[in-house]
């Protein structure tokens, strides 16, 4: 009895940690600009009001970033399931000499800091002519997001029995319909977990969007550049907008994660 | 409707060989059990058979047709697997109506497919229910009725029962033996189980360390083994073995076991090993003079039907099923006089039977 409070103690204490902040920062981006620097504090939302949200969108260049973002983030996600799922699959169901080392691997990518690879991925992008452009970003958080998506639809792939595969060729499929008609759409929700995740992973990353472009930023690398400038109601306002999605996104696919990492949801 | 023969079927995993060089031939409409214990190649055979595992060498023919290079879609074959693989996304309508979609039938002629297939195995009110809705039982259903559906010219059952508890198993036995009586489909069975086997089986492969060791009629198996281990593996509780030393006298060979002597078939060899039935013993009260074997009785387990009974016979174990009326306990000195008609002889050193 005793350790169950304080389990939830600590439960409470972890959640307040993590909502606290996000919380203040969307009392901020909802209230006017006079109560940002209000002193003392209301924690209680008083003067509900969107201008602080209607200034941050009609600040120029935030429509082009939030497009760019987007825009990044599906192509991650296009590459990352595209590139991921057949990986996955083919570790799921298919012995070959080096899956051991090839599984090890797919996480080793993730041993590279991002500031190591970004100066020779910057001069390589120039060299190809690529710099600056939605796909050049899209193919370095592609490399970020894909050891997840293999990873994830390998452990997707394992859970769905092979039998339903035989049982399908037995019944007339070739090799692909028995794929199309039988594990697609019992992998489906899974993938699309996994797309998100790859998409929350691409929306999130600032420092390689940061190097890799300079005219078509995505919003987290404009904000990061307008940041020092910015007054601080505008922070607020783009800290939440960054947020939200990927709080989304994240609670959609929760499920899928905690599987993922081997945790068993109720 | 097509036999199957396969001809010195090989297979290997890596260096492990699951399967050396098996023959079989399977009759139109025949009924054939592969049975074994675990690890002795029954699956592999029936995999190979579907197309779904390929042979390291040999062939496989369905009807007259050689069938090593044709894909499982194209080789005509239903299978039901141990886990039943009921597609859980789709209700047990689509399930049952998946291979006849796949052939591109027409939706007028494939509804009353479904639902006589539906019916031959009593789900036809379960329809519209997807799998997790379903029993284990009820799944089974699903898969033997989707299997049928197809009318395929080969039936191959991979232990369709071994999931099921045992009492529902008892039942699905029965039933499945009734329809495919009807049917008349060429079905390939595989079982761990010997009753499951006897049971079913027109004729019965016993497979033992990737090897079919007999091939019988099941009372063949059952009362003829060919080796001490089909003989040990099927029935329950199994054939007891004997081992005896010969002796000659005058020309004449005769087993020596203790006090007894038993006459055996003639010989070169010092040793012969007996194998009799629990059944084919009789126990008579010792002291009267009765030629047989003199025992001990160790233990009395009545089981209702019959008894149990376990005895030494010159320091061997020997287990006999006695009527349920008889008057023995642990301790009794009886005579166990075997059949004559029932008597099987092996070599001691291969384990084969001597003819």
């Amino acid at each position: 009895m005793r350790t169950r409070w304080l389990w939830v103690a600590l439960a409470l204490l972890l959640s307040f940690w993590v909502l606290f902040p996000i919380y203040v920062i969307a009392l901020s981006a909802f209230s006017n600009r006079a109560e940002i620097s209000a002193w003392p504090k209301s924690f209680l939302p008083e003067h509900f009001s969107l201008e602080t949200i209607a200034f941050f969108f009609g600040v120029e260049g935030v429509w082009k970033a939030t497009l760019n973002s987007v825009i990044v983030a599906v192509m991650t996600m296009v590459f990352s399931i595209g590139l991921g799922a057949p990986a996955g699959y083919a570790l799921a169901r298919f012995g070959f000499s080096g899956k051991d080392a090839y599984r090890l691997l797919i996480l080793l990518t993730r041993a590279f800091p991002i500031a190591i690879l970004a100066l020779p991925l910057t001069i390589r992008f120039i060299e190809l002519g690529i710099y600056d452009t939605p796909l050049a970003v899209a193919l370095v958080h592609t490399a970020l997001a894909l050891p997840f998506a293999i990873l994830v639809s390998y452990s997707l792939f394992l859970g769905i029995p092979r039998e339903f595969e035989e049982a399908a060729w037995t019944l007339g499929c070739t090799r692909i319909q028995a794929f199309r008609k039988v594990v697609l759409p019992l992998a489906l929700p899974g993938m699309a977990a996994t797309a998100i995740f790859a998409f929350v992973i691409s929306w999130n990353e600032v420092f390689a969007a940061a190097v890799l472009t300079l005219q078509n930023r995505t919003l987290t690398a404009y904000l990061l550049t307008r940041l020092v400038e910015a007054p601080l109601y505008f922070q607020f306002a783009g800290g939440f907008f960054l947020i939200v999605p990927s709080l989304i996104f994240i609670f959609a696919v929760r499920k899928y994660l905690f599987s993922m990492w081997g945790i068993a949801s109720r | 409707m097509a036999g199957i023969r396969c001809q010195s079927v090989r297979k290997l995993f890596g260096t492990f060989e699951a399967l050396k060089s098996v023959s079989l031939e399977v009759r139109d409409q025949e009924f054939t059990v592969l049975l074994g214990p675990s690890g002795c190649g029954k699956t592999t055979l029936l995999r190979i058979i579907a197309g779904l595992e390929t042979e390291t060498a040999g062939d496989v023919y369905i009807g007259d047709r050689r069938v090593n290079d044709v894909p499982p879609r194209r080789r005509e074959i239903a299978m039901v697997f141990q886990n039943y693989a009921v597609f859980p996304h789709m209700t047990v309508f689509e399930n049952i109506a998946f291979g006849l979609r796949m052939k591109k039938m027409a939706e007028g002629e494939i509804r009353p497919r479904v639902e006589r297939a539906a019916e031959m195995m009593h789900i036809e009110q379960l329809l519209q229910r997807y799998s997790g809705q379903l029993s284990g039982g009820q799944r089974q259903r699903v898969a033997v009725s989707r299997a049928l559906a197809v009318e395929p010219q080969v039936l191959l059952m991979d232990e369709p029962l071994s999931n099921l508890d045992a009492l529902l198993r008892l039942e699905m036995r029965a039933e499945l033996k009734g329809l495919l009586q009807e049917s008349r489909t060429t079905t390939i069975y595989v079982t761990h189980d010997q009753v499951e086997a006897m049971s079913l089986a027109d004729r019965i492969a016993v497979m033992w360390n990737g090897e079919i060791v007999q091939y019988d009629v099941p009372i063949k198996v059952y009362q003829e083994p060919e080796t001490t281990f089909v003989g040990g593996f099927i029935g329950s509780p199994p054939m007891n073995f004997l081992d005896l030393r010969i002796e000659r006298q005058g020309g004449e060979a005769a087993g020596r076991l203790g006090d007894a002597r038993i006459s055996v078939p003639d010989t070169a060899a010092g040793h012969l090993r007996l194998g009799v039935r629990p059944e084919d013993l009789e126990v008579l009260p010792s002291g009267r003079g009765e030629s047989g074997l003199a025992g001990e009785v160790v233990v009395v387990e009545p089981l209702g039907p019959h008894l149990q009974l376990t005895a030494r016979v010159d320091g061997q174990t020997v287990r006999v099923t006695a009527p349920a009326d008889l008057d023995v306990r642990p301790g009794s000195r009886v005579t166990l006089r075997p059949n004559p008609a029932r008597l099987r002889w092996f070599d001691p050193d291969s384990g084969r039977a001597l003819h």
